[in-house]
């Protein structure tokens, strides 16, 4: 009986304190987004100066966070006098999640991360959910680098000015040129070629976001339909023919895949080994210089090269956000500031290779003489090639629905 | 006699099998942490290089911090696991305790329970007690699934555990204080040291409580050799992973050699 | 030594302040973060006041097709490893227990693997194990398979052997562990009794030693049974997309873009917990189990 109510006892007193709300923590008064549209850039800056701002970025690559760590916590530092700080974070999906939970509870400021690295699908879902703090890209100086056709929209959603656009990716298949000398370039091609070498082929099973952007080409191109046609918003005619034209092309294919279709590497790690182990002749990935940073930290042998889809690979760019409730906006201004510039992404590419990000004609002729001296990777097809084949993100209505349909015909047959 | 031999040499068998399945997947990690260049059919690596280790030491990896937050607060959780759960696991095991089987069923439920259950709340019960985004909610939060294991295993050892023996001393004129250090705890020893190794093994552990509850304020190993390992830098993961296992082997050794002492 | 039954306390500390400090972290918090879980997975919005109970968000769990191969491969996959971990813990504990030069390093080295986190052996298992993995290598260099896709699917495959044998690893020697110490403490009279009486080494151990150990065995069995079923690491590591087991499906589910997947995330999440639950709690009202009994035995 007593231990009964010593258990009701508990419970109450926890579930009241829980039912209490803390008290806001209101330190330095949050910059809004209406007094961000007034004030005057130097007061930004100024009022960035001396803080410290906490990114949460991906930490899956020790070069990356190297860099971050390194040359750009120091940069920044110099010009802005800002400390950086990076948080890790392995999907940003938890970021998203997070944050949902912070608004249910009413954390409207004082949130512990400023400034967030995020792609396409994550800002839909964030947006949906009102977790992000803005408009503030068009106001940054440096949005003048990149092209406004790249900064309207994120894969087919509206960014109006929430987010800003920063690296840029362009999806690339890798094979060895020891064991192959001329790869399929054309998707028919290619079709044929796995069909010629069956278990020599596979792609990362979805959720994941190299497999998902596999199967997007083929829902884009199998059909035959023109890339413009899927630009005007979510079509649900032009979406049945080409999604069963798609499946049909997977479905096709799927017999001579790696283990006959039955299953799939669940992550782009898992279809890099069985890429340099030989088990499969192709790799895929969204960053176009992927291979020659395996190459340098001696993942990939020395021989691989990227390619193109003659079809025109996707390519988008990746995004920093600024969460509803972060606690040092002006600082996450300025930080997003400096990483659009020019600068940053020279040091970028200096240290981790990469793709130019940026649009050429607003560069200054020392800044191009600077473009033109860096090396691309050994892998790292070059930018010419790279923009002659590019095709941008539809709308993600598409890739929802296909995602769930290839679920459905092909995984779950 | 014939039998015995044989079954000596199936045991060996056996146990050098199961040994190297353990051990064999260490071995990997290190040499996989050293190695370039390792493909499909050799054995060992073409070259050796020590970028993953040079990396992981580097000031800019955060890794070692990483690894002292995640060192301290498992040391806490394991401390603070073994205080709460020390007097819960005697009563359980030696006092009269109504509905004790509902008891033992709830304490079994965050051992259950997938993380995702109850992860999602804690982080909206900790919001409103102010605790998120805190050190001292990741310690607090970590409790929960590891005060269970420890209460359940504290009253196996206290199940062993002879009550008169405390009466004794009493009678022989001990004080409470040295009742409880001279004959209790001696006698719960092992289990004490069983239950704080395993408290420290799932708050070393954990994963998605912590990137919730820290709010990334509190930065342990967990957050970064789970996006290592998933990303493909096989000898920067296999460095981490091998800086994650050293002091839970460390640990689990320490305590096995205190409790053959017993 | 025979214990008097009943209350055997020698302290005057009342029962309920000796257990209130765990059944606040536990009851409190882990029970606020299930009920808060529950609720948002019937339709609570937190921010929202305005909200029906509603339970669409579990039948299209249970409508679920992937929902439904997740729990029988995962129902499987923790029965097969409770069992394999259960059988070679106690023949592990039984050969050690019989040791008599070197018990004492054989003990410690069972318990190396218990150090090793689950997440780094999952790790170490796809360099080991994978088609293209080390023991494949030697077989190759022995001359015994020519490629990879000779080799047996141990990781990936459908029937979860890889998963199985990284959590084997680990509880077989934890259920060694718990077995040799209650067999250590088991009275050498009931055995030579046994022995005078004729019966055999197999004998023995069926009739007097299992009935005197399973008790104990049998909780660390459901402690087994009870992590593998619900843990998320070793099988997104070592598993296939389809069917995943139920840890991954609704990993994948919460992680989802789409807003309306998380309240069904969780209540995948729940049910698990239920499921999980409802065999615990068969177990702990079988007579004769130690968790119904007055002494608990699980070390």
């Amino acid at each position: 009986m007593t231990l009964r109510r010593v258990t009701i006892v508990c419970c109450a007193v926890t579930l009241i304190s829980t039912a209490c709300r803390s008290e806001p923590d209101a330190k330095r008064a949050a910059l809004t987004a209406e007094a961000f549209a007034r004030a005057e850039w130097s007061q930004v800056l100024d009022q960035a100066r001396g803080s410290t701002v906490s990114f949460a970025m991906w930490a899956g690559d020790g070069a990356r966070n190297s860099f971050f760590q390194g040359t750009v916590a120091r940069a920044v530092a110099t010009e802005l006098g800002v400390t950086l700080r990076m948080i890790p974070v392995v999907e940003p999906a938890d970021v998203v999640n997070k944050l949902l939970n912070e608004q249910r509870a009413g954390r409207v400021d004082q949130g512990t991360i400023d400034l967030v690295w995020i792609n396409g699908e994550n800002f839909r879902t964030a947006r949906q959910a009102g977790v992000l703090w803005g408009p503030f890209a068009e106001r940054l100086p440096n949005i003048r680098y990149y092209d406004p056709s790249d900064r309207r929209a994120d894969f087919g959603t509206p960014t109006e000015g929430y987010e800003a656009p920063w690296e840029y990716a362009q999806f690339v298949f890798a094979y060895d040129a020891a064991r192959m000398a001329a790869p399929p370039s054309r998707l028919p091609d290619l079709k044929a070629w796995i069909q010629a070498h069956p278990g020599r082929f596979t792609y990362p099973a979805i959720p994941d976001f190299t497999g998902s952007a596999f199967i997007r080409h083929v829902l884009l191109h199998a059909s035959g339909a023109p890339r413009a046609a899927f630009d005007a918003g979510f079509d649900e005619a032009l979406y049945a023919r080409a999604s069963a034209a798609a499946i049909d092309w997977l479905r096709e294919v799927r017999p001579s895949l790696w283990r006959q279709g039955e299953t799939y590497p669940a992550t782009p790690a898992d279809l890099n080994r069985l890429f340099v182990n030989g088990e499969i002749d192709f790799s895929m990935d969204y960053n176009p210089a992927f291979a020659s940073d395996r190459i340098a930290r001696g993942e990939f042998p020395a021989t691989v090269r990227t390619m193109v889809l003659d079809e025109g690979t996707l390519t988008n760019y990746s995004f920093l956000a600024i969460p509803f409730n972060a606690a040092n906006r002006a600082g996450a201004v300025a930080v997003t500031n400096y990483l659009l510039s020019p600068a940053h992404a020279f040091s970028r590419m200096r240290e981790m290779g990469g793709v130019f990000p940026l649009m050429l004609e607003p560069l200054s002729p020392a800044e191009r003489q600077t473009l033109a001296s860096l090396a691309a990777g050994p892998a790292t097809l070059p930018l010419e090639v790279l923009t002659q084949h590019r095709i941008r993100e539809a709308d993600v209505q598409y890739l929802l629905r296909f995602e769930r349909d290839w679920r459905r015909e092909i995984l779950e047959r | 006699m014939h039998r015995s031999r044989v079954s000596r040499l199936a045991t060996i068998a056996g146990l050098t099998g199961l040994g190297c399945l353990a051990v064999g997947p260490l071995g990997l990690l290190v040499v996989n942490s050293v190695g370039r260049h390792w493909y499909w059919p050799a054995l060992l690596p073409q070259e050796w290089s020590l970028r993953a280790w040079r990396y992981v030491a580097s000031p800019e990896a955060g890794l070692i911090d990483a690894l002292a937050t995640s060192l301290m607060i498992a040391l806490v959780v394991a401390t603070l696991s073994v205080m709460v759960a020390l007097p819960a696991g005697r009563a359980l095991a030696l006092h009269h305790v109504r509905y004790r089987r509902a008891l033992v069923f709830v304490l079994l439920l965050p051992v259950l329970a997938p993380p995702l259950a109850a992860t999602m709340g804690l982080h909206a019960v900790f919001l409103r007690l102010g605790l998120a985004d805190s050190l001292a909610g990741v310690l607090l939060v970590h409790l929960v699934p590891a005060v269970p294991y420890a209460t359940l295993m504290l009253a196996g050892s206290f199940a062993n555990f002879d009550p008169l023996w405390e009466s004794q001393a009493r009678t022989l004129g001990a004080g409470s204080w040295s009742m409880w250090t001279r004959v209790t705890l001696p006698a719960v020893m092992p289990g004490i040291a069983v239950a704080a190794a395993f408290a420290f093994m799932i708050s070393w552990s954990q994963y998605l409580l912590t990137l919730l509850i820290g709010g990334g304020r509190v930065i342990t190993l967990p957050l970064f050799l789970v996006g290592f390992v998933r990303s493909g830098d096989e000898a920067v993961g296999a460095a981490v992973s091998l800086l994650f296992i050293a002091p839970t082997i460390v640990l689990f050794t320490v305590v096995a050699r205190l409790l053959r002492e017993t | 030594m025979v214990k008097p039954p009943g209350d055997q306390r020698a302290t005057r500390a009342p029962t309920v302040l000796m257990l209130a400090p765990v059944l606040m972290v536990v009851v409190g918090l882990f029970g606020a973060g299930l009920g808060a879980a529950f609720l948002e997975s019937i339709g609570a919005e937190g921010a929202n006041p305005a909200w029906t109970p509603t339970a669409e968000h579990y039948l299209a769990v249970l409508r679920d097709r992937e929902f439904r191969a997740a729990l029988g491969l995962t129902f499987w996959i923790a029965t097969a490893t409770t069992l394999v971990s259960t059988v070679l813990g106690i023949a592990l504990a039984l050969i050690l227990v019989g040791l008599v030069r070197g018990r004492q390093t054989a003990y410690v080295l069972l318990q190396v693997p218990l150090g090793i986190p689950h997440l780094a052996i999952a790790v170490g298992f796809v360099t080991l194990l994978a088609p293209s993995g080390w023991v494949a290598r030697g077989m190759f260099a022995l001359g015994l398979i020519g490629a990879p896709s000779d080799f047996p699917a141990l990781v990936y495959d459908g029937y979860g052997i890889g998963i199985i044998l990284a959590y084997v690893v680990k509880e077989a020697p934890f259920v060694a562990v718990v077995s040799s110490a209650l067999l250590l403490r088991l009275d050498e009279e009931y055995l030579s009794v046994a022995r005078t009486l004729g019966a055999s080494s197999w004998q023995q151990f069926r009739h007097v030693t299992w009935p005197l150990i399973a008790p104990g065995v049998a909780s660390a069995a459901l402690m087994v049974f009870a992590f593998v079923f619900a843990a998320f690491d070793t099988p997104f590591l070592l598993g296939r997309p389809y069917p995943s087991m139920l840890s991954v499906v609704a990993q994948r589910r919460y992680l989802s873009i789409e807003l309306a997947d998380r309240p069904v995330a969780l209540a995948m999440a729940l049910i698990m917990t239920a499921l999980a639950a409802s065999v615990v709690w068969a177990y702990v009202r079988m007579p004769g189990s130690s968790l119904g009994r007055e002494r608990p035995a699980v070390f």
